[in-house]
Formats: C-alpha cells, structure tokens, sequence
C-alpha cells in the first residue's frame, strides 16, 4: 500500500497527518502497538524535521508485508556535518522554532532508535532525504 | 453484524419503537459502533464504550439505560444507598444535604453512604501503583470507566499507562458493607444499591474490566431517584432526621474535572469532554505531547456533574458543588463542623480486591487476525474509500463512508448500499449532480463494471 503527503514549510501546526494516516493502516493490519509508536514516532519527527529545517517536501510511505518504510524528501540547505546532526542535543534550531517546543537536538537520534535501517541522503543547498524502515514481523 | 466472543455488554438499549432511524446517534458516537438496520440504530456490542453520546444525541429519547428493579431494595435487611457528590449537585443549594439525604431514608434505604469517603484510600491505591511503576511516564486515572474503555478499543497502546485499579465504588461498596458486619449485620441481608450518573459507571459495576465480582447490588439511574426526592423535597426539610455527612469540603469536589488534582502531589492534568478526550489520547499515543505525572480523563465535560444521567446543567450543578464545598470550609474553619477524620485505613483484602491484573487491549480496528488476510482487506478497503461518494450522508446505515468501506470488507454491507453508486435512472444522476458535482455517479460507477 502506498501514501504520499506533502509537507508544507513552516505549517507545524497541520504536521502529523501522515503519521496519522500510517498509524490508522497499521491498526487495521493488526501490527503490535510497539511497532506502530516506532513508526509513528519516527515518521513524524523525520516531518518536523522537514517543517522546521528545510523548506518542505513529501513523504512517501509504502506499507507491505514485512515492513513499513517512510520516505521524507525535502528541498533545503541539507546537513553540513551529518555526524553532528545525529549527536543527542545538538541542534541548529532557530528561536521561533525553540519557541513551538522543538528543538531539543534530540530528533534525528530518535529517529535511529525507532527504526530498523535510516539511511540519510543530504547534499548542502539542495536537501535531504531520509529513509526509514520499521520491520513488522 | 460480526459474530464471535462478545466481551462488551451494556446496559444502553435502544427503544425500537421510539427510533426514527434519523442517524443522529450514528454519526456522534466515538467507535462507530452504530449502524442502522430495519430503519432502528442498532449498536455493536465490542465497539461501544458506554459514553452515552449517542443518548445524549438523540432528539427522540429513544435510547435509555435500562436499570435494575427499585423493589430490589426490600430484598434486604440493611439497604445502602451509594451516593456520588454529583447527586448532591442536582439540587438547589437551599436544600441541606441532610434533607435530601433524609428523603432517601423515607423511600427505604436505611443507610446513605458517600462514595467520596474512599478519596484519601483511592489516592493511597494510585500512589502504590505509581511507585510500583517507575518506569510509566504518564498515568492515566482510571476514574472514569468511559475512558479505560475507549482507551481499550481506539487507544490499545495506552492501556498500560492506565492504573489498574477498580472503580471506587468498588471499594466504598466494600467498606460499607465491612462497617454493617462489624455491627452486626449478616453479608446476606445487607443491598448495596449505587446512584450512578451515566451507563460507564453501570458496566464497571456489572460488566467489569477487571473480570472480578462486584459487591454492588444493584443500580439506580440518577435521573429516577432525583425525581422522586425532588417530589418529597418540600416537606422535608422541618422532619429531617440527623444525618451525618461527614465529607470534607475537598473530597466533595472530588467527581468534577480537576477533582483530583487537589490530592496529588505530582504533576497533574484535567481533561475533560469527549473531543479533548480523544484528542489528548491521540497526541499520548502519538508522543506528540509529553505529559509526565497523573492525567485525569472524564468523558463527560465538567466531570460527572455532566453524566447523561444527570438532569441538571453541568455548569449550574458544579457551581453548586463548589457552593456547598465552600459552606463545609467556613464551617470547619469557624469550628461549627469538625473536619472529618482522614480514614486510610486499607486491609489486605481491600487492596487485592481493588487490584486489575490486566486491562486488555480490544481495538476495533484491526480486520483480522492473520496479518496477510488483514493487508489485502485494508488494500481492498483503500480502493473502495476511493470509489465512496465522501459524503459522509449516511443513508447506507454507516456513520461515514469510511465506515461503509470497512463494512463491505468485512462482509457485512454490499457496495450497492450506496445510494450514490446504486442509481438506475439518468434523472436521477442529474439530480445527484446538481447537489454533488462530478463525484460519483452512475456514469464513472458504469465505468469501473
Ligand atoms: N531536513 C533537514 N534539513 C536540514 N537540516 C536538518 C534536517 N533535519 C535535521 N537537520 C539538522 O540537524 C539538527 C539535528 O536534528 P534533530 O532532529 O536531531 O534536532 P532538532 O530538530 O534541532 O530538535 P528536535 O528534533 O529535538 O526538536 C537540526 O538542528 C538541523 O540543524
Ligand atoms: S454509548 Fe458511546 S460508544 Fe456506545 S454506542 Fe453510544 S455513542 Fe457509541
Ligand atoms: S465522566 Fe463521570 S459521568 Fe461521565 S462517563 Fe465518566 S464516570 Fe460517567
Ligand atoms: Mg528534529
């Protein structure tokens, strides 16, 4: 099964309806609530990444057998140092974004803990892609 | 409507000779667990959490909440009513509790107690399951038996954060009926009968999630023993016999929202009303909001003051509450009322009878149980939402065409009940058009045949 969203730059406030909409399939499918959070969690931190960072994107999400895996791709400035990115608490997040609650640093490693494979794809003024996968089974 | 285990029973019914069908209940109840079948709502048992939404909806008063026999109470001996504070809420404040309390005694009951007695042992039981759970982040108060429900079949995740403890008419129920044989009283001659607000409270008495066995006898619908006090109210208030109510001004405020807040020492939330309900379950689930500490759910808005049962407006019944919390604290303050006692006494019994093992997730979502069967029913599912109207209108007897799309893969409706899809003359797609536009019609429908 396939899904595709568009995020908008800077629309914290309407974030979340993909990871909604997974999380409405997964329930159907009977997938165990563990697995369902993981991906939910993932998937909308990968969004707000997009939201607040670059300058929007799409999601893609492809629902099957075994797995679920969540491509977010979005124009921007890219990650410079992507190392750094992925430390706990590093964050280049600008006030206005401290100010709606993130911030934090504490996305991208969330995202590392919640799949099975992340792969990130990120080139400097151009964008980032990042691709997650949650095993089912 | 799906057959197998049904471990949801209620006491909601619906009266077939009053429904019109109209759909109103349909489209407000939280699980969509009502469909319309031979023009009557019919309400599926596994789906329906004991909201009273769809009660409080209904313009025709066809839905009601069947309650046990009145003359149960002449069975026993030693006649308990237990009353919540929200029944004290029904009346005007220029009626003492005592003479309310008094008419109870003249329609039989020889012993009024306040569920409000048990706050400071309820609070006792959350706290030992809080330390007993360092590793839960956010609690949910399992006060309100909506909650735990919906939270079973929308929320499954969360059941774990839910503190597994029963009703606290459970334990006042237990506590009473100890007082009376410790008087001397024999188990078998002592009715326990609960005043309750709403039909939750009802299945957490007979049907409980716990599996465990009650020491409620019966119950009574608010709304009944409200009218027949208010009838003997007028005359009552010269005769009333000395009753002792000995809550204190906190505990009496104990049913509202934010009721809870005042005996918990940690962080502490009041959300209250189905929508926030929902909406705050859904970012818990989500992890979309951080909530560490005690949230306190009610279904109804305001607590239980807004229970379907309840025949006051909620606001006005609060103020009330709140009113006759205030007179306690001057009392107590200028001395005229003792503050009562904290009792926190708990036996070992008491805690193990207040124990849930476990809470079991129920979602209503899931198609079925073998993964492979239930991917290809939500793909089927996915491409007939697409060939669905969207209109939501309702007259193929599901709340939504969402919902119609789940009831045909399931089994349990055909395509052609859309009555959008299911048109045979060409006046009558023109019709549909002007309102609807190029959505589907019979054209695009012949198509895909
Ligand atoms: N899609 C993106 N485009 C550009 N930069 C990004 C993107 N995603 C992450 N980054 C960079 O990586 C840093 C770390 O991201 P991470 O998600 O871990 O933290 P954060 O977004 O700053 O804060 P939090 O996620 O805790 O709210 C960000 O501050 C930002 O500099
Ligand atoms: S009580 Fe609530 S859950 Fe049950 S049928 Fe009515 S609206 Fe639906
Ligand atoms: S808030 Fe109170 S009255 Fe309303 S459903 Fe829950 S327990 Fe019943
Ligand atoms: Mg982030």
């Amino acid at each position: 099964m396939h899904y595709t969203f568009t995020i908008e730059r800077g629309n914290f406030a309407d974030a979340g309806q993909a990871s909604s909409n997974v999380k409405r399939t997964l329930k159907q499918l009977g997938v165990d609530p563990a697995s369902i959070k993981r991906a939910v969690v993932a998937l909308f931190e990968a969004e707000i990444n997009a939201v607040a960072h670059a300058y929007g994107g799409t999601i893609d999400v492809d629902i099957d057998a075994e797995k679920v895996m969540m491509v977010v791709a979005d124009e921007g400035p890219g990650i410079p140092n992507l190392e750094l990115a992925m430390q706990e608490g590093w964050s280049t997040a600008s006030p206005q974004v401290r100010e709606m609650g993130y911030g934090a640093g504490m996305g991208l490693p969330n995202i590392k803990k919640n799949t099975d494979e992340l792969k990130i794809d990120t080139k400097v003024g151009v964008g980032t892609t990042v691709t997650m996968i949650v095993k089912l089974v | 409507m799906p057959t197998g285990e049904i471990y949801f029973k209620h006491s909601l019914r619906v009266n077939d000779y009053l429904c019109q069908g109209c759909t109103t209940c349909m489209r407000t109840c939280p699980t969509a667990a009502i469909r319309i079948r031979g023009g009557k709502a019919v309400i599926a048992d596994n789906k329906c959490v004991d909201c009273g939404e769809c009660m409080k909806a209904c313009p025709h008063k066809a839905i009601y909440i069947k309650q046990d026999d009145f003359g149960l109470i002449e069975n026993y001996r030693y006649r308990v009513c237990l009353v919540p504070t929200a029944f004290i809420g029904q009346f005007d404040t220029k009626y003492k509790t005592k003479a309310i309390y008094s008419c109870l005694l003249k329609l039989g009951f020889t012993h009024i107690y306040e569920v409000e007695h048990e706050v400071a042992r309820m609070m006792e039981l959350y706290n030992m399951y809080m330390e007993d759970h360092p590793e839960i982040r956010t609690f949910i108060s399992p006060y309100c038996p909506a909650v735990t429900r919906l939270i079973q079949v929308r929320f499954p995740s969360l059941v774990d954060n839910i503190i597994h403890v029963r009703a606290p008419l459970e334990l006042a129920s237990r506590v009473i009926t100890q007082k009376l044989i410790d008087e001397g009283a024999r188990r078998e001659s002592i009715g326990v009968f609960y005043v309750t607000p709403c039909a939750a409270k009802i299945a957490a008495v007979k049907y409980p999630v716990s599996g465990k066995p009650t020491c409620v006898t019966g119950v009574i619908n608010m709304d009944f023993l409200y009218n027949k006090v208010m009838l003997m109210l007028h005359d009552s208030d010269r005769n009333a016999q000395p009753i002792n109510h000995t809550l204190n001004s906190r505990d009496v405020q104990w049913s509202l929202s934010g009721g809870e807040a005042p005996h918990f020492k940690g962080a502490h939330y009041a959300v209250d009303g189905l929508q926030n309900v929902l909406n705050f379950l859904e970012k818990l689930e989500d992890e979309t909001v951080d909530a560490p500490g005690l949230v306190e759910m009610r279904i109804c808005d305001q607590g239980c003051v807004g229970g379907v049962l309840t025949t006051q407006d909620r606001f006005v019944a609060r103020k009330r509450l709140e009113y006759r919390a205030q007179l306690f604290e001057r009392l107590e303050r200028s001395k005229l009322r003792e503050t009562p006692p904290e009792d926190l006494t708990l036996t070992p019994q008491w805690i193990k009878d207040m124990e849930i093992a476990e809470i079991k997730p129920r979602s209503i979502y899931k198609l079925n149980d073998n993964y492979a069967e239930a991917f290809k029913m939500a793909e089927q599912m996915k491409k007939i939402e697409k060939a669905l109207p969207g209109v939501n209108c309702s007259a193929c007897g599901a709340p939504s065409c969402a919902a119609l799309a789940e009831d045909i893969v399931r089994g349990d409706a055909k395509m052609d009940t859309c009555i959008f899809i299911n048109q045979n003359s060409d006046s009558s797609r023109d019709a549909t058009k002007r309102i609807w536009g190029d959505r589907i019609t019979a054209k695009n429908n012949k198509k895909e045949q």
